[in-house]
């Protein structure tokens, strides 16, 4: 794989520079107006922008973070690590993945080229498949700070096309990872399933278990044709000094389904959009996802179920645990449009605070502009249940793995709806070590020196 | 079903108006001159003047809400902030001026006072025209007035709470009537008093272009308890109204006050009004709110749980038919350790109609043992129609138990087809429906309010088709 470096330098014109160099001629305009978008936009505010009430990002400061550094700590042990971590969670899917550096790695393709699917990185792609890759960058349009500057600076990346009609053979695991050190990334991954092909797609994020500085400012892109279906999982384990702010949008055709996983379990603090466009009728996403936060971890997840055309049906659950002084941000919106009738849509959030300084808000929210449907929302937030303690404590179970094997119950549903085995299995062992105390934050220093 | 078919007309029934009698207007529009001059009007103490003052300061500074319903067609220069009816008010009904007691009379107020209520109080634009209370209440302290009257004669409870429940600069709308308010009702009730019946407040706004803007301050005392019901209609005129009113409620220790509201102005009328109430200790607040009329609402009854063991419930109603915005919801601010609240909100939405419920629950660090249950449900019943439900939750203890639950549906067509079955037309069966819909609200209602208010739904749902 050869990789073409640009010149160090940090967030800034500089940057996008180094970017234009390699683009082809499309891409280059693409970047450009992103960059002026970017350039425009203010960045979201607490008191201004009603989706960042909760999530104050006044002591970031974007241009202080590198976006081409030329030297990097952990490079290659860093690869090492995502490689042990696909070897856990999906033994035998191609590997590829990207560091602040582009794309690093592309491995195990070949069942996948055999089929005629075309996977690699993003950067690759854009050169020889633009009208591919435009399908999945037209449908994040530059319309907020986070997403201008991704569309003008998003470098390596992932890039996965099954053409109609074809089932992935085997799963892409999507690795996404930065040493710290004040660097600024910028993961994409853009899959564009055409009309009745099937994939399974993990993308997965993780930094050193460092307090570094780290921006990851990062994208999904899910383009499912008609027929199609994609489970998707993703898992986010970055260390405890990094920004993640992201954006999973899948956008359905006609009787296409998604399954959606999502574990979060690292960063300082996230914001991380998991939307879902029913665009074709009788489309169908299902979603789920677990979220641990300790320490001071701020971890805010907003969901978009918008119904576009009839007969569509999404669900979607999330349960979120708190411990210490962490704080979880749940808010979401139904959105049913006019033509969307006979839809189905609810969504679940549940809370478990674990400590008397941990907060859980959460906000589900229902537009709807349709009669015919069927929509709802549940939210709840408690804490452990004492009846539920007092009974294991009295089959002889000590009240601390009392705790924790009731936190690990109340994770267990939202757990079985990831689509992915592997995937189930390795989010369950990481949240039971987080149960047990041991942050899950950032890969630990064994793992990537192991390597 | 309790409605009669003759009974039923399409109009809205309170539309007519009363030819203009007022003898004091100030001129339309706002400014600190009509402040002055509605507060020398009433000959208020200096301290009054200054508040309005501030608060109207405070208007100013204040933007428009951005979020909520569409308010882009209040124009405030074109409004008359105080209208007085008559020069004095009565309490015997037949001292109230013809024409004012013929409305009222088409409104059946004497009548329902001599029925069930223990105090009635009418406001008729800026002022209360006639109020009147039971003597046994009056010789057991109980006070039940307009507040100008309050301020009046009991200057020293009215000074201890206005205004610290909902301060003047609490939201555009609430400096508003903090500026320019008039009228309301001023209901105290002494230590362990029960008034076992109702008290009723009526508001009616007759003028063109008219703001009304009343204030209500009710104060339990410790263990007594008091149930207040408001309604309120207005004459369909083709220019808009508007309608911002406060209300303060402050329920002492193991108090208990419930606050029924029958809303049905007429749909020129903008009804923006703040409500909150503060519960001590094992006090136990109630807001019953029913939203029927008006063009746009935007109300959020709010309880602050202030005491340990304080209650607070809202039940909340709302029907939007056609061009009509409901921005409902409710507020439980959860500041005391083993509070509980719970929140019960129905809502309909016919023709063009849209509805919303806005909601917040909050916990604060040092309330734990805290128990909220919230649960919305919404009805479509045309394809126009919309719905919106915004909760918000913010949980800062671990030890609470909060639940949330929300639907949007629109009429199951097995309920239908198993009414028509049974021989029932179809708008018959929707109607029977959305009453069964709106049955947690209802029960709550004194009878006579119950049976008033299936009429109004059955006129509101004439013509529906499921």
């Amino acid at each position: 794989m050869t990789v073409d470096l640009p010149v160090p330098g940090l967030v800034g014109h500089g940057a996008l520079e180094a970017r234009l160099e390699h683009a082809p001629a499309w891409l280059q305009q693409r970047r450009e107006l992103a960059w002026r978008r970017y350039t425009e936009l203010p960045l979201p505010s607490s008191s201004r922008d009603e989706d960042w009430r909760r999530t104050d990002i006044s002591a970031l400061r974007i241009e202080d973070f590198v976006a081409d550094p030329g030297e990097t700590t952990h490079g290659e042990a860093l690869i090492d690590a995502m490689r042990a971590m696909r070897d856990a969670a999906a033994p035998g899917a191609a590997f590829v993945a990207s560091t602040r550096l582009g794309n690093r790695a592309c491995e195990d393709t070949d069942q996948l080229t055999a089929q005629g699917i075309i996977v690699g990185s993003l950067d690759a792609a854009a050169r020889n498949h633009p009208e591919l890759v435009q399908r999945g960058l037209d449908t994040i349009p530059p319309d907020s700070a986070f997403l201008a500057l991704w569309n003008a600076l998003w470098w390596g990346g992932t890039f996965v096309y099954v053409p109609p009609s074809v089932d992935a053979r085997i799963p892409v695991f999507a690795a996404h990872t930065a040493a710290g050190d004040n660097a600024a990334i910028f993961p994409a991954t853009i899959v564009v399933l055409d009309s009745n092909s099937s994939l399974t797609l993990i993308d997965a994020y993780a930094s050193p278990a460092t307090d570094a500085p780290l921006l990851s400012n990062a994208v999904s892109a899910l383009v499912i044709g008609q027929g199609a279906r994609l489970d998707y999982c993703t898992v986010q384990r970055w260390g405890a000094g990094a920004w993640h702010m992201a954006t999973h949008r899948a956008t359905l055709a006609k009787d296409a389904r998604l399954r959606f996983f999502g574990a979060t379990l690292g960063a300082r603090l996230q914001k991380a959009y998991w939307e879902v466009i029913a665009d074709g009728a009788g489309s169908e996403a299902l979603l789920s996802g677990v979220c641990f936060g300790d320490g001071t971890q701020h971890l805010d997840h907003q969901s978009l179920q918008l119904h576009r055309a009839p007969r569509t049906h999404t669900d979607l659950l999330l349960k979120v645990a708190v411990r210490d002084r962490a704080r979880s941000v749940y808010s979401g919106l139904i959105e049913v449009e006019r033509e969307a009738q006979q839809t189905d849509a609810y969504v679940q959030n549940r809370n478990l605070i674990l400590s008397d300084g941990a907060i859980a808000d959460s906000v589900p929210r229902l537009e709807i502009r349709a009669n015919d449907v069927r929509c709802g929302h549940g939210a709840t937030a408690g804490h452990i249940d004492s009846a539920q303690r007092f009974y294991l404590m009295s089959r002889g179970v000590p009240a601390e793995v009392a705790d924790r094997i009731i936190v690990s119950g109340f994770m267990q549903d939202a757990l079985d709806r990831c689509p992915h085995d592997g995937v189930r299995a390795f989010a369950a062992q990481l949240l039971d070590e987080e149960i047990a105390g041991r942050s899950q934050a950032g890969i630990t220093a064994p793992e990537v020196d192991a390597a | 079903m309790a409605v009669e078919a003759h009974a039923l007309t399409k109009d809205y029934k309170y539309g007519f108006h009363d030819i203009d009698i007022s003898v004091f207007r100030t001129e339309k529009g706002l400014s600190p001159e009509v402040v002055a001059a509605i507060s020398a009007h009433k000959e208020e103490p200096e301290w009054m003047l200054k508040f309005r003052l501030k608060a109207l300061n405070h208007f100013y500074k204040r933007p428009m809400p951005a979020w909520g319903a569409d308010l882009s067609g209040i124009d405030f220069d074109n409004i008359y902030y105080y209208v007085k009816p008559v020069e004095e008010q009565s309490r015997s009904w037949d001292d109230v001026p013809q024409s004012i007691r013929d409305t009222f009379d088409k409104l059946g107020i004497p009548e329902a006072e001599r029925k069930f209520l223990a105090g009635v109080s009418a406001q008729y634009d800026s002022e209360v025209v006639y109020h009147s209370i039971r003597e046994d209440l009056d010789k057991l302290g109980v006070i039940f007035g307009d507040c100008d009257t309050g301020l009046r004669e009991h200057p020293e409870i009215f000074r201890k709470y206005f205004g610290t429940i909902i301060p003047a600069n609490d939201n555009k709308f609430a400096a508003l009537n903090s500026a320019v308010w008039s009228g309301g009702s001023f209901v105290y009730v002494p230590a362990g008093v029960h008034v076992d019946v109702p008290l009723q407040a009526y508001f009616r706004i007759n003028s063109d272009n008219m703001g009304q803007f009343e204030r209500t301050l009710i104060i339990a005392e410790e263990g007594s308890f008091v149930h207040y019901i408001e309604g309120c209609t207005a004459p369909t005129y083709s220019s808009d109204s508007l309608h911002s009113a406060v209300v303060e409620i402050i329920a002492h220790k193991n108090a208990h006050v419930r606050y029924t509201t029958i809303q049905n102005w007429s749909d020129n009328v903008y009804n923006l009004v703040t409500k909150r109430a503060v519960a001590y200790e094992g006090a136990t607040v109630e807001w019953i709110d029913g939203n029927l009329g008006s063009k746009v609402t935007m109300k959020y009854p709010a309880i602050y749980l202030m005491g340990e063991r304080a209650h607070g419930e809202v039940l909340s109603a709302a029907f939007a038919g056609d061009g009509q915005h409901q921005d409902a919801g409710a507020k439980c601010i959860h500041v005391a350790p083993n509070t509980t609240s719970q929140i019960i909100s129905r809502s309909i939405s016919k023709g063009t109609g849209r509805t919303s419920y806005r909601g917040h629950i909050k916990v604060y660090p040092k309330a734990s043992g805290v128990k909220v249950n919230v649960r919305c449900d919404a009805l479509l019943l045309d394809e126009e129609a919309q719905s919106d439900t915004y909760p918000y939750m913010d949980i800062e203890n671990a030890d609470v138990e909060i639940g949330h639950e929300a639907t949007v549906s629109k009429v199951g067509e097995e309920q239908i087809f198993y009414l028509m079955s049974r021989g029932l037309s179809e708008s018959d069966a929707t109607t029977l429906i959305v009453n069964g819909f709106f049955e947690p609200f209802v029960k709550e209602l004194p009878m006579e309010y119950a049976v008033e208010l299936n009429r109004l739904l059955a006129v509101q749902m004439e013509g529906a088709v499921g």
